[in-house]
């Protein structure tokens, strides 16, 4: 309404200045280059204005040494000065901190002025700069309080989003997805979306903003809308980007240091060399295993093509996205063809209705996961056995074994025979009724079907006695996922003089249905013929087969007050009940409220602060709810096996599963202050946050002392925790002539302690390792930071007996009797004169102290830069494959220069212990903090140079070239400090266990529209 | 408005549905609430205790019992390809508490443990044949003696858990370890009930054969009883299995170890291992973790020289044929191998366990761990005379000790000096059973029980001055142990007896109770 009252008060103003000298004509863009039709387009200081075209184009008649004022919901204003130009062409940039925007909250939408809560948006042009198989990778240091984990550079590999620290033990903390109003199902990762189809996301980050979805919101949410038709000729735009990934390597030992470590080893003990000097001087470099292994490029390739439009009651969208990324072995890539159709159409005026449809079909291969034995196998082995040895081998068998029985990687990706074939579809269908002014009555049917089908074969090899299959088998599984979500809501809004309500009651259903079938068979004839890996050829007696079903089942109401006074003052309160089918009966329910507040203390009379544009403070509280635990997790289960009685099999029945028939929700409040703002003509905004966030009755595994003779572990309520920290970011934008700038930067802490566990439990702990005499790598306990690393503290090398013997108890027993020279000193950390278990301490933390995002753009002319920083600060990584880089454990292979590195008598200032076979000391039996090292990193995550070509009838033509993690500033030894062992991020963050890093990627991009 | 009322109809009727709609149970799998509805559910159960005896695989019981072996005079180490501090390391005393081994047999024996806790809670209250009924009770409170008395020769005094109902206690979680003595107790009370309502072996039919029996539990208890020194107790128990008459000696000592052959005359408590080559863990595995690395075998846990001069000494050739085979040499019983592969550059002695060795004619097409059709024999009639005999004799029962003693050296044509006494019969006796039970993994427990002067004899054998110990440092002059240095021929000589008479506690279980469950001294 407004809207076309300025477009008639438009024309008018064109009627009045009819005097103006000059004819100014040009078009107005967004930074896609796509026009923008109905921009309002001003006379500085005088009533004279215009507005846009369809096209973008608008002309002028202005008088000498005007000022055009250019501007449109959702964009920055721009001054420009018309001089004696009679063609200006503008692009107007996007404005996410302009107060008018209307922003999406939970079932609804709302001015951004309105929004009490914290709420961060990340448009899709962001997300788009980067060329990933996930948005999430591209969300990584764009939002403040949104931290963003890599797990790795393997094809289809999911990032996990970690939004204000951790309040939950659960394992997933992945913060709920909603598509279009759509929720998805707990811990669906953002890889099923296509980047260039996202508009924006809105993050909602405190509990006021997340608790309209209750139970299913503790981990945040992030509402994605799709792009969506805009009224207007039909745009067609195509995108396209190709590059080459690459690995950074690490230096391994060669032939003659492996051989000389494995005698030094021996050498040490007082046991023989195992090679002599000839047989060490006739040794080559060996057998580069990381070379043999891993490709050096591997290429990522992106497709898209879209178009959009629409006129009165129709508009459309459509648009086809392809992404193929390959793996640096031989095996493994990811392949993804993505569709989305949007319509929205205009019954009348009461009656809308909006059907959207995508789908999703992929094609995997399996990416070997064998980073952790490539390092480990030794430079003597071969990787091919001689020619005249294969006889009567098998293309599987072809390979040479490791003396020390790691087994060959290269063999393993040659037999590494894993498909997945995946098909999605997602509905959307909303109607939407005002049958009077104010009244908006909504239903939505969210429907999204999920296929994944798996084939598995694993070949006939023999290689050795014990690295050999004697039969091959061929398995296939099918699971489906069938998942609706429906709700339906009624608004009422009302505005009765100063006073502005909004109403919104709602109740929804959601049902979340999973099931597969299984197969298995042994003995496929003629095993090279690939037409015959299906289960009907396989002719085995051993065959498997299984199948079952999952239901998790949600009814929820909820209702919502917004009110705001002299738009001044604002008010949220809401409230959800839900009920959850995964807990018993009698803890079904329950009930998440949440309210907060808002002052614009801007508008009000008695601020005067020239340079300050707006200024406002809000604050939240909310609750909300967890229940992402395994829907058996309340039930006891039996399952059955086997036993030998009188020569014949019997099946037995045993308990697999310990139930918990008390189970409830985990609730998480949270508390949110902040203050936003804009200055210098908006040119510089900021947003200033502090949250608290704590849950009770958290939902864990716990794992039950072995006496107990539970299986497994116990789904619990234990406990609390608690998170905090700071949310901080800030921009500053601006025009110069043809120079465009903008930087905006972003600034996290945040800190999750565990505050409390189950009466009797002090301590929870994560990351076994039988390696390391079954003890843990993790621990949490309350009042500390949940997940720190655990283990001895070390104090150098001994360097002489002396100091070994000064190393005593009271009594002057020795604490480490075994120790010899060059061995590790262990700390005894409780002072009681004994080394023991109870010497176990913390010894590094995974978390950062702070994590930043600095992001840049610059355009000049056609000419655009883009760069994108990202830092994560005051983190420890445990290295896991310290234990055997320099020590050569079991014989296994070491980094290059290891020699060098260890203790010796002549090298009494090395960092890492002895080498030795027995290792009497347990150097490297031992957690400890010679694990342990500075994960602190700045990445370069991407930087972009593009060049828009100027072209008659053409849209946009624009060519770039790009480079993801370019360069990465980390005093980590390391593939790559961003790691995690995966699972729980709690157990999981931190530890690196050689999986697959990040890799460097470098881009060619176009992007084209018509 | 018609819409709203539509809607809010709609809304009221939906929430009538809600319990149904939130109602899901667990699909695929039997709930333990439901479960115990019938005879044949419960005997599944007890079926389920068993196969806790040996645990499923070769790694989670098995080989904690090979390292004890190997941790004996009787084995080495053996695999000298793949030292590790795990294994290698604790059969030479330098004892890593945190080894696999140590944990997986604690962790397990306790599964055991509450499955057999959860039978006793639900089978009383199932609607079946009260004999059949009692007869389960009586196999899960047998099964449970096992458990407990595996832990306790293993770790001490453990802490005790006795009823299902408890593990819903949060005292639970605070249990700390009950002393030996009271551990014993309880395994003497769960034997005295099983006796009470087992069956005999011969009551059994051929299919349940390998089931609990009076004749087991009797045994077990005589055991138990000498492992606490009750020789009066020990002699009385082992005497009434005498006396069944259920048990008599193979006639030939080459068939107690031999492939298919199950539940044999001799056998009282046995895991009967078959090969099956749909189910894996239904099978036996030590003769792939004992076996030459040169014949599809690991080589962990190989015979000594000791052990074998120890049959020299005694002219004891007929058990030495079936006892050790060795590198170069025909395997008696085998005609297919005429020069057995024992694989001496990998295998410190060269020396390989005949027991559980499996002839090439006896072998399943598919030869691999879990699938072994040799059954594993845990107490067999000759042990039990030789209980019987050493009991007998501390009680002063010379005569019956010898009877006992000349039974099980007659089957192996060796004559027995019936004049013997005091400290030489007692030596004779407990050479007997090194002989007779060599590589059956009995030794270190049977080494750390017996003493002399209040001794246990591991520490007169093993430590700087032990005799398994000087003889290899010293006097070795076997050519494949003093060849293949890859195993240290010191083995032993760490031997602490204030550390070393009971394994280590495992350091996850001590993580895992807050510290409550302490560790033993000096580790």
């Amino acid at each position: 309404m407004k809207h076309s009252i300025l477009i008639i008060m438009g024309f008018l103003f064109v009627g009045f200045s009819a005097m103006a000298q000059n004819s100014v004509a040009g078009t107005v863009l967004d930074s896609n280059g796509q026009p923008i039709p109905g921009v309002n387009i001003l006379e500085k200081n005088t009533n004279n204005g215009t507005i846009s075209d369809f096209d973008g184009n608008y002309t002028i008649n202005v008088k000498n040494n005007a000022t055009l004022i250019y501007s449109y919901i959702g964009y920055k204003v721009q001054e420009i000065v018309v001089g004696t130009k009679q063609k200006i062409s503008v692009t107007l940039l996007d404005d996410n901190q302009q107060l008018d925007e209307v922003v999406v909250i939970g079932y609804g939408s709302a001015r951004k002025k309105e929004v009490t809560s914290s709420i961060s948006t990340v448009n899709g042009e962001a997300l788009q700069r980067i060329t990933a198989g996930s948005p999430a990778e591209a969300l990584q240091g764009q939002a403040s309080g949104v931290q963003v984990i890599s797990n790795g550079g393997a094809p289809g590999s999911a990032p996990s989003i970690l939004i204000r620290g951790i309040t939950s033990f659960n394992n997933d903390k992945s913060p709920l997805i909603v598509v279009d109003g759509v929720m998805l199902p707990s811990g669906t990762n953002l890889n099923f979306i296509n980047p260039q189809d996202i508009k924006d996301f809105q993050i909602l980050k405190d509990a006021s903003a997340a608790a309209i979805y209750g139970s299913r919101a503790s981990n945040g949410v992030i509402l994605v809308t799709t792009k969506r038709g805009k009224y207007g000729k039909a745009v067609v735009t195509v995108d396209v980007s190709t590059g080459l990934r690459n690995i950074e390597k690490i230096n391994l030992a060669g032939a003659k240091e492996y051989a000389q470590v494995v005698n030094q080893r021996r050498l040490n003990d007082g046991g023989v060399a195992v090679y002599s000097d000839e047989e060490i001087a006739g040794f080559g470099s060996g057998t580069n295993w990381l070379d043999e292994t891993l490709l050096d490029f591997a290429p990522v390739q992106n497709y898209n093509i879209s178009i959009s439009g629409g006129g009165e009651s129709l508009k459309y969208l459509a648009s086809v996205g392809y992404f193929d990324e390959q793996s640096h072995y031989a095996k493994g890539y990811r392949k993804k063809l993505t569709s989305r159709f949007n319509i929205d159409y205009k019954v009348n005026e009461k009656l809308t209705f909006q059907q959207d449809l995508s789908t999703r079909f992929e094609r995997w291969e399996d990416t070997p996961n064998l980073f952790y034995n490539t390092l480990r196998i030794e430079p003597l082995t071969d990787v091919y056995l001689p020619i005249g040895s294969r006889d009567g081998r098998n293309e599987f068998s072809i390979f040479d074994r490791s003396s020390i029985g790691v087994p060959n990687p290269v063999a393993n990706v040659a037999r590494s025979f894993g498909e997945i074939t995946f098909f999605g579809l997602s509905t959307n269908t909303r109607v939407r009724y005002k049958p009077v002014q104010g009244l908006d009555i909504q239903t939505q049917f969210g429907f999204n079907f999920k296929n994944n089908k798996r084939d598995n074969f694993n070949p006939e090899f023999f290689i050795h006695p014990n690295e050999q299959r004697l039969v091959n088998n061929v398995s296939r599984n099918i699971s489906n996922n069938f998942d609706w979500v429906w709700n339906n809501t009624v608004t009422y809004k009302r505005k009765i003089e100063e006073h502005d309500f909004t109403v919104t009651a709602g109740l929804i259903l959601d049902e979340q249905r999973y099931n597969y079938v299984s197969a298995f068979r042994e003995d496929v004839p003629g095993q090279e013929n690939e037409a015959l890996r299906y289960i009907d050829a396989a002719t085995g007696e051993n065959m498997t087969v299984g199948a079952n079903e999952t239901v998790r089942t949600m009814f929820s109401y909820l209702g919502r007050l917004m009110y705001n006074y002299k738009d001044k003052y604002f008010l949220t309160a809401a409230v959800r009940r839900d009920a959850s089918s995964v807990f018993p009966t009698k803890n079904k329910w329950g009930t998440f409220p949440s309210v907060s507040v808002g002052w614009a203390i801007s508008d009000e009379s008695f601020f005067k602060v020239p340079v300050v544009n707006s200024l406002r403070l809000k604050a939240g509280y909310g609750q909300l709810g967890n229940q992402n635990i395994n829907p058996a997790s309340q039930f006891f289960g039996i399952g059955d096996s086997n036993y030998a009685f009188g020569g014949e099999r019997y099946v037995t029945n045993v308990l697999n599963r310990f139930g918990n028939e008390d189970l409830k929700w985990e609730t998480v409040e949270d508390v949110n202050l902040g203050i936003e703002g804009a200055l210098l003509d908006r040119r510089i905004n900021f947003s200033i946050e502090r949250y608290k966030r704590s849950s009770v009755d958290l939902l864990f595994q716990v794992e039950p002392p072995n006496y107990t003779g539970i299986p497994g572990t116990i789904a619990q309520n234990v406990g609390s925790m608690e998170s905090k920290g700071w949310d901080v970011s800030a921009g500053y934008s601006g025009v110069k002539d043809k120079f465009t700038y903008s930087i905006n930067a972003n600034f996290s802490t945040n800190e999750s302690k565990l505050s409390e566990i189950a009466p009797g439990i002090e301590e929870l702990f994560g990351q076994q390792r039988s390696d390391l005499g079954n003890r843990y790598l993790k621990i949490s306990r309350p009042g500390e930071i949940a997940g720190l690393f655990y283990g001895y503290k070390t104090d150098g090398i001994f360097q002489n007996q002396t100091e070994i013997n000064a190393h005593s108890g009271e009594t002057g027993n020795l604490l480490q009797a075994n120790a010899v020279p060059g061995d590790l000193k262990f700390v005894d950390y409780n002072n009681d004169g004994e080394l023991n278990d109870k010497d176990l301490t913390t010894i590094g933390n995974p978390f950062p102290s702070f994590t930043a995002g600095l992001n840049f753009n610059f355009t000049y002319s056609n000419w655009d830069l883009n760069m994108q920083w990202y830092g994560v600060f005051g983190n420890d990584v445990i290295n896991y494959t310290n234990l055997f880089a320099h020590s050569g454990i079991n014989d296994v292979n070491v980094h290059a220069g290891t020699l060098d590195k260890v203790w010796s008598p002549t090298n009494t200032g090395a960092s890492f212990p002895r080498l030795s076979v027995l290792d009497r000391n347990n150097n490297y039996q031992t957690p400890s903090d010679l694990l342990v090292e500075d994960g602190s990193f700045v990445r370069l995550k991407n930087i972009q140079i593009g060049y828009n070509i100027p072209m008659k009838g053409v849209k946009k033509l624009r060519l770039s070239l790009s480079g993801q993690n370019l360069l990465t500033l980390t005093k980590y030894s390391g593939f790559d400090p961003e790691v995690s062992a995966g699972g729980n991020i709690i157990n999981g963050y931190g530890v690196d266990y050689a999986s697959y890093p990040l890799t460097r990627t470098f881009l060619l991009a176009l992007n084209f529209s018509l | 408005m018609k819409r709203i009322i539509i809607f809010t109809f709609f809304t009221v009727v939906l929430m009538g549905c809600t319990d149904k709609f939130l109602d899901q149970p667990l699909r695929g799998q039997q709930e333990l609430d439901d479960f115990f509805a019938s005879a044949e559910a419960s005997e599944r159960f007890v079926n389920g205790i068993y196969q806790k005896i040996n645990g499923e695989g070769w790694n989670q019981i098995n080989f904690l019992r090979t390292i004890n072996e190997m941790a004996s005079d009787d084995e080495w180490s053996g695999n000298t390809e793949q030292p590790r501090a795990d294994i290698t390391g604790i059969a030479h005393y330098n004892v890593f508490p945190g080894s696999a081994y140590i944990n997986s047999f604690w962790e397990h024996n306790y599964i055991g443990i509450t499955r057999a806790n959860l039978a006793m809670a639900y089978i009383p209250n199932v609607d079946m044949d009260e004999d059949l009924k009692n007869r389960l009770l009586g196999e899960a409170k047998c099964l449970r003696a096992w458990f407990y008395f595996e832990l306790v020769k293993t770790y001490g005094g453990v802490p005790i858990v006795t009823t299902w109902a408890e593990l819903f206690e949060p005292e639970v979680y605070k249990y700390t370890r009950a002393t030996t003595s009271d551990v014993y107790s309880l395994i003497e009370q769960d034997l005295l009930d099983a006796i009470e309502v087992l069956p005999l072996k011969s009551e059994y039919a051929t299919s349940d054969m390998g089931r609990v029996t009076i004749g087991a539990a009797q045994s077990l208890l005589a055991k138990a009883y000498l492992y606490q020194e009750k020789y009066a107790e020990a002699e009385v128990m082992a005497n009434n299995v005498i006396l069944s008459q259920e048990y008599q000696l193979e006639a030939d000592f080459e068939n107690v170890w031999k492939p298919n052959h199950l539940h044999g005359v001799e056998s009282i408590f046995e895991v009967g291992y078959i090969n099956d080559q749909l189910y894996a863990n239904i099978g036996g595995v030590y003769s792939s973790t004992q076996g030459s690395r040169a014949d599809l075998g690991w080589s962990w846990g190989t015979p000594t020289s000791d052990l074998e001069n120890a049959f020299l000494s005694e002219g004891d050739a007929i058990r030495l044929r079936s006892t050790i085979m060795k590198h170069g040499e025909p395997v008696y019983g085998d005609p297919d191998v005429t020069s057995y592969d024992a694989a001496p550059t990998r295998n410190k002695s060269g020396r390989i366990n005949r027991k559980f060795y499996i002839p090439k004619g006896d072998r399943p097409e598919v030869y691999q761990v879990g699938q072994h059709p040799l059954s594993h024999i845990h107490i067999r009639y000759a042990d039990l005379l030789l209980m019987h005999a050493e009991a007998a004799y501390f009680n002063d029962n010379e005569a019956a000790a010898l009877i006992s003693l000349k039974k099980v050296r007659d089957r192996v044509s060796l004559t027995t000096d019936m004049s013997l006494t005091g400290d030489d019969l007692r030596d004779a006796i407990w050479k007997e059973r090194r002989l007779e039970l060599a590589l059956e993994l009995h030794r270190l427990h049977d080494l750390r029980r017996q003493k002399i002067n209040g001794v246990p004899r591991i520490a007169l054998i093993m430590g700087p001055n032990g005799t398994f110990v000087d003889y290899n440092v010293n006097h070795n002059t076997d050519p494949f142990e003093t060849t293949n240095l890859g195993e240290a021929m010191d083995k032993g000589i760490l031997f602490d007896i204030d550390t070393h008479l009971l394994w280590p506690i495992p350091p996850e279980e001590i993580q895992l109770s807050q510290g409550l469950v302490e560790q033993n001294p000096n580790y």
